[in-house]
């Protein structure tokens, strides 16, 4: 039965990651910006017990549906920090999908640990050899998250994915960002790296299909948590800006905007539940239900920050106020993840009965 | 959190989408053109609506004069169900199904018990009823308080005179709720609303409305002359009328059935959408890999997306009215956003499929056509960001 209740338990973790982020994000978001997040801010966050909160229960996670939850609230806090808190970030996604019980449960205790940090590296081409019973992997990796210094590494080569150590590949750069800065971001590269054929991640390509969905279903619930955001401040301040002896709210065309951008981000929330719980439930109809998810957030989230920005007028573009943050920050969440334009391919791939597209097949999108 | 059906709404689901498919999709043109359903077809549709009581297609028009309190905890969700698949059949059909129509609410919920039995009493009867609603006039839309027409008391009867248009079943009602006012200089406070039977003298049928589209639903215009009706006509006596509480339990009404306009127009757009799709499957995608043609890609996933989140805020009004909990703000953000959504999803289709679209049978052409009013009717576009924004600004 259609139901967009919450359970008490997933009300009680909604309230405590919101304070936590009202109380902690979003005060420090300027700092958290400027000099990424602080050890002791993690720590704080691997405290609420959240970091691997996105995997199936039988992992000991919650779900995608009470993470979708949680990653909201973080953003709406801070999106820079809901990515870079969740140090982890991908990689537990990747093994529970790709890999086998032995490998997600080998590996996964690795990034159950305070500070731990794991990577899924994508974008870039690296290859992969066979030496007798290993592999040889060589190449370097783009716009990797945590990239500057994970303890394991998910790499994909040629068409293969592979966990390794993070010592076993060497951190580069870190990428010079004009939103999301206090996600780190780097390129890593690998050069004659063995990799036992024990940490080849096996999952076929519904497997794959799914990883990259609940990527997607991540990104679209903070796109939902910066909509969300950026439409709250804009209610407030537009109601208290006066101009023409009246606040600007009680113009019609402002009056209209703000029930424009209720309405998205009321759908992209719809949505996004929807795919979480579709991919909760197993199977390829999330895959789907993530695509169109992500489309409609990363749209909405758009359109929303860019109409706070403009109710705020001049104000909306200066520093001294966080929506010019928040829509450079959707931007940046919509191409770290799949593409619209992927997206796109999916559904209609979907659709039309030609398979579901992937980035392998066509574009080539930064996927972290 | 959950987005499945029950089990009970997927078989509803599922036998209302064979109807939809056998019965009304081939005779949807045809009633189009000729302007009406017909009448042995009306009596089989009313029959029907009677096996479900208070659910099923029944929709905006449920003969179910039961009180809402006693009605199943799902009834609005499951309603949403069987509304788009009658849609995605033909939408002016839902519109024709006989019963109380948009009448029946404003009755359930201002009426006294004699008012109730003797109203609802008809729709029990053999043969084809109709009840309807008779708010909108020339000079008063959107703004509903502005009405202009007239209620006189004389005697223990009153007088009615104004013009009413735009009247679903209006002229083959068995009764039309009427809206008028005592004194214009009241606003809300001097409205009443009366049930004026059909044949009441100085009651008429003014014309027949020549739409755009849903043209096999019956608009009509409606005339009331020096029309004299008992006091027992009077929705809840006057008791009801101290103060603006009467017609605001009136306008409560679109909480429900807004977000059953919405799904409604849902439906029709997953047709336009569907045949979209199948149009490209056959003349575009040969063999060729989709990239070939990225932008019909973009435009099908679209409209896919469109219509999913469209679906989902309409249930979400509907959840939340089964649940007890107000959902004003909710249902006018259903009807605002698929409206929407759904003349966007129609008009891509009509884009993809060029000449074709426009060719009567394809359907398409009148779906377009069909969908343009949803974002006018039951509160246009414009008036549901009215209710949002107030909501938001509290």
């Amino acid at each position: 039965m259609i139901s967009f209740a919450l359970s008490e338990e997933q009300q009680a973790i909604q309230e405590t990651v919101r304070r936590f982020a009202t109380n902690e994000l979003r005060p420090r978001a300027r700092e958290l910006e400027q000099s990424g997040v602080p050890a002791a801010l993690r720590r704080t966050f691997h405290d609420l017990g959240l970091a691997l909160c996105d995997l199936p229960e039988r992992f000991g996670g919650l779900g995608l549906a009470t993470a979708a939850l949680v990653h909201e609230e973080l953003a709406f806090g801070d999106p820079g920090a809901a990515v870079a808190l969740f140090g982890p970030h991908l990689a537990p996604s990747a093994l529970v999908e790709l890999g086998d019980e032995a490998q997600a449960t080998r590996w996964l205790s690795r990034l159950d640990r305070p500070g731990a940090r794991g990577a899924v590296a994508w974008n870039g081409a690296v290859t992969a050899k066979r030496a007798g019973e290993d592999w040889i992997l060589d190449g370097e990796k783009r716009f990797v998250v945590n990239g500057d210094g994970a303890d394991v590494v998910v790499v994909f080569a040629d068409d293969q994915a592979f966990v390794v150590e993070g010592s076993a590949v060497t951190p580069g750069r870190r990428a010079a960002w004009g939103a999301l800065q206090a996600v780190p971001v780097a390129s890593l590269s690998l050069a004659g790296t063995r990799v036992a054929e024990a940490n080849r991640l096996r999952g076929d390509r519904i497997a794959l299909a799914r990883f990259f969905a609940r990527a997607q279903v991540m990104a679209a619930a903070r796109q939902v948590g910066l909509a969300r955001a950026g439409f709250e401040f804009a209610l407030a301040y537009t109601q208290e800006r006066t101009a023409f002896g009246q606040p600007i709210a009680q113009f019609q065309s402002v009056s209209f905007d703000l029930a424009e951008m209720a309405m998205e981000v009321d759908a992209a929330r719809c949505m996004v539940w929807r795919a979480a719980a579709e991919l909760d439930a197993g199977g390829t109809s999330g895959v789907f239900a993530a695509a169109k998810a992500a489309m409609q957030a990363n749209q909405g989230a758009w359109r929303v920050a860019d109409d706070a920005v403009q109710l705020l007028g001049g104000a909306g573009y200066i520093r001294d106020f966080p929506v010019e943050k928040w829509l450079r920050d959707t931007k940046a969440l919509a191409v770290l993840g799949q593409v619209d334009e992927v997206s796109q391919q999916t559904v209609a791939g979907g659709l039309l009965e030609t398979g579901i597209a992937f980035p392998l097949d066509a574009l080539q999108p930064v996927v972290t | 959190m959950e987005f499945r059906l029950s089990e009970s709404q997927q078989q509803l689901k599922e036998m209302i989408h064979g109807f939809a498919h056998s019965v009304l999709r081939p005779m949807s043109l045809e009633a189009d053109r000729a302007h009406r359903l017909p009448d042995d077809f009306l009596a089989k549709l009313g029959m029907m609506a009677r096996a479900f009581p208070g659910g099923g297609a029944a929709g905006l028009t449920a003969n179910d004069d039961a009180p809402v309190a006693k009605r199943s905890s799902s009834q609005h969700r499951t309603t949403l169900v069987a509304s788009e698949e009658m849609a995605w059949g033909d939408a002016a059909v839902i519109l024709s199904i006989p019963g109380p129509g948009l009448g029946g609410p404003p009755v359930r919920f201002m009426g006294t018990p004699e008012q109730k039995e003797r109203y609802f009493a008809v729709f029990k009867q053999p043969g084809v009823h109709f009840g309807a609603y008779g708010l909108t006039e020339p000079g008063a839309g959107s703004d509903v308080a502005g009405i202009a027409t007239t209620c006189r008391k004389d005697g223990d009867h009153w007088v009615l005179d104004g013009r009413k248009c735009y009247i679903t079943n209006g002229a083959r009602a068995d009764w039309v709720v009427i809206f008028a006012t005592v004194d214009r200089a009241l606003g809300r406070a001097g409205h009443r609303a009366f049930v004026v039977e059909k044949g009441t003298p100085g009651f008429s049928v003014g014309k027949i409305e020549d739409k755009m589209g849903l043209r096999a639903s019956e608009t009509a215009e409606l005339v009331l002359e020096g029309c004299r009706v008992h006091e027992r006509h009077l929705l809840g006596g006057e008791e009801h009328y101290r103060g603006s509480e009467g017609f605001m339990g009136a306008m409560k009404t679109f909480d429900a059935t807004r977000p059953v306009v919405g799904v409604m127009a849902v439906g029709i757009a997953r047709a336009a959408h569907e045949v979209m799709v199948d149009f490209v499957k056959q003349n575009y995608l040969l063999s060729r890999p989709i990239p070939r043609y990225g932008a019909l890609a973009a435009k099908i996933a679209e409209g896919a997306r469109l219509l999913d989140a469209a679906r989902l805020m309409c249930w979400r009004a509907a959840w939340m009215a089964d649940e007890g909990i107000p959902n004003a703000k909710e249902a006018s953000m259903a009807k605002a956003y698929a409206a929407r959504a759904a003349m966007k999803v129609a008009s891509d289709a009509m884009d993809v499929m060029g000449a074709h679209g426009l060719e009567e049978s394809h359907l398409v052409e009148k779906w377009y056509r069909d969908l343009k009013v949803f974002d006018i009717f039951e509160g246009t576009a414009q008036i549901q960001r009215i209710v949002i924004a107030r909501r938001l600004l509290k």
